[in-house]
């Protein structure tokens, strides 16, 4: 079915407001080359009343797109990681609040009203708002574990969130976690994300993602089976059949092999690089093993991942754990 | 008031919106007979197919439904909300409002076309609807003096329930055609209903202002009838304000 003649009213049209008058929000969008999905995006933000693009030297007509959308355009020196920008040009907003939306991201047409009422209903006791976000693969909007509601800080007030330079890590609410107010589904906002056409896209984008990543250069706490435990860990949680059938068990394997990848690209740069373990396996492997032993083995690593990830969060406490280790090395006689 | 046919302007552009929530398969056959008796209608200049997404739980996505606009709401709104939102969107000269759930015949709508372009005076048209088993879902709204407006001769076999097109106080919003001056005049669906009878009410404010509400029965569409999960026959608020507002201001017909 097609229609003979679309509606020239039609073909613009996506935004819907009762009021129509825009909404007091600075809007950031972030573009390299992005003019394929670039188009959508500043359409379903036509209701903010401040546009700004950050461009990172794009040779596409990206530039041209965001003109025409009435952005302010601001030129960004190139940089591996959006994250490690991001907080340069949250200062650039004028409005108080910050809505923050990537190139192949867009808001439904609902969006301005679901904002309103969020910042009518909760400006007074939050500064921030983490979103549930949509995304997929080739024609399959992604519901398993891990890849949804996947709820992304993209509405806040100026000054209260900064982000890290690392390669999507939540970024930081200043004032604490409770002025953060995580939406939740159904019936509420979504971002909406088309990720990945296809695996190839999928694996192409990890592995750009991993290299381009900052990894600490100090040998010191770095264990390859930490890297093996968080495989295991993405192995067993990423893994969601009954709602995304096979194509979740692909992305669990190679968000698993992503984390062994990161960890053999972090071992690289560490100087003295200590020996890598010598029980590294696969975590595909799993599926081989008795069902029983598996889990139990996934478990036990997930356990050591998660409590060095806890262990990492207080530098004084692992310190005084090395520490401690140290001088019962030294005690004995085994040296430093 | 009824000047004949060749004078009236001719009818050519039509926004067909269909709200939906989930039911993807449901809305693929939908929309594919919807496609088949738009193809039909040999006097429209061009036509419009726009799909609300009314916070699927799964989104819509554009590829698996080409050739119809998609309009997402991640917040599910009211019937009423849903269309008026998709009209303001996509303005026509005429709007076809079509539930998920409905499998329109190949001539339908073009037999509906045919009688609002046939009096000037006709405002809205319904049409007659059939359940899978062969009886009668729609051919019609009349009002009793106890339960108010309800289907005429619904779950009777279709085959002994009269053809002709006719005059009503009322047909369901499940299909309709609606004349953008009608819909301007009323300002759409009046969004304080929840769920439910904003259609009925609907017709009756449309013939306050004195338009006819026709229901052509020429043709059998089928409608399987509150297919969405979770939804309620009658929305008990809904009810409520329709009684406030129009007990003893319609004729007892049935």
């Amino acid at each position: 079915m097609s229609p003979r003649v679309r509606s020239s009213i039609a073909a613009g049209a996506v935004a819907t407001r009762s009021t129509g008058s825009a909404v007091e929000i600075s809007a950031i969008v972030h573009t390299r080359d992005s003019e394929a999905t670039l188009d959508r995006a500043l359409r379903s933000l036509r209701w903010v009343s401040e546009l700004i693009v950050v461009d990172m030297e794009s040779g596409d007509g990206t530039r041209e797109i965001a003109t025409r959308y009435g952005a302010r355009i601001l030129t960004a020196s190139p940089a591996p990681r959006v994250d490690g920008i991001r907080n340069r040009y949250l200062t650039e907003a004028s409005n108080e609040w910050l809505f923050v939306l990537d190139s192949d991201e867009s808001v439904a047409a609902d969006a301005a009203d679901a904002v309103e009422r969020l910042l009518d209903e909760h400006a007074s006791a939050f500064d921030a708002f983490a979103i549930p976000r949509f995304n997929r693969i080739g024609d399959h909007v992604l519901r398993g574990s891990g890849w949804y509601p996947d709820h992304q800080i993209r509405l806040f007030r100026r000054g209260t969130v900064e982000w890290s330079d690392t390669t999507h890590q939540p970024p930081r609410v200043v004032t604490g976690l409770n002025r953060l107010l995580h939406l939740t589904p159904p019936d509420c906002l979504h971002i909406h994300h088309r990720n990945f056409r296809d695996l190839r896209e999928f694996i192409e984008r990890q592995a750009a993602y991993a290299i381009n990543d900052r990894y600490p250069t100090e040998p010191e706490g770095f264990a390859f089976s930490d890297a093996l435990a968080r495989a295991y860990g993405e192995l067993a949680e990423r893994r969601a059949g009954s709602v995304d059938g096979d194509l979740s068990q692909a992305l669990a394997m190679i968000m698993a092999w992503d984390q062994v990848i990161r960890g053999l690209l972090h071992w690289e740069g560490l100087e003295p690089r200590p020996p890598l373990d010598a029980s590294a396996a696969l975590p595909i492997a799993v599926a081989r093993l008795d069902p029983q032993v598996a889990s139990r083995r996934t478990r036990v690593l997930r356990m050591r991942a998660q409590l060095k990830g806890r262990l990492n969060r207080h530098p004084k406490l692992l310190g005084a754990l090395r520490e401690m280790r140290r001088r019962l090395r030294s005690v004995r006689g085994e040296g430093a | 008031m009824t000047p004949s046919a060749n004078t009236l302007p001719v009818p050519n552009t039509l926004t067909a919106v269909v709200v939906s929530r989930g039911l993807d398969t449901l809305l693929r056959f939908c929309l594919e007979a919807l496609g088949r008796a738009l193809d039909a209608c040999a006097t429209l200049d061009r036509w419009t197919v726009v799909v609300v997404d009314n916070g699927s739980p799964s989104p819509y996505l554009r590829e698996a439904f080409p050739g119809v606009e998609l309009l997402r709401f991640d917040c599910g709104r009211s019937f009423a909300a849903a269309n008026n939102a998709a009209v303001r969107e996509y303005p026509a000269d005429f709007y076809l409002l079509v539930n998920n759930d409905v499998l329109m015949e190949r001539q339908s709508v073009a037999d509906m076309l045919a009688v609002i372009a046939g009096a000037a005076n006709v405002g809205v048209c319904g049409t007659r609807m059939l359940f899978p088993d062969g009886t009668i879902q729609h051919c019609g709204v009349v009002f009793s003096s106890s339960v108010g407006p309800y289907h005429d001769h619904r779950r009777k076999p279709a085959d002994i329930v009269h053809r002709t097109d006719r005059d009503l106080q009322a047909v369901t919003g499940a299909c309709v055609l609606i004349r953008h001056q009608v819909w301007t005049e009323l300002g759409g669906f009046d969004e304080q209903y929840g769920f439910g009878l904003e259609d009925i009410d609907f017709c009756l404010r449309a013939r306050q202002m004195g338009w006819r509400i026709v229901c052509c029965n020429r043709t059998d569409s089928l409608h399987f009838e509150s297919m969405t999960p979770g939804r309620v026959e009658l929305d008990v608020a809904s009810r409520a304000l329709f009684d406030r507002r129009w007990r003893g201001r319609y004729t007892v017909d049935g």
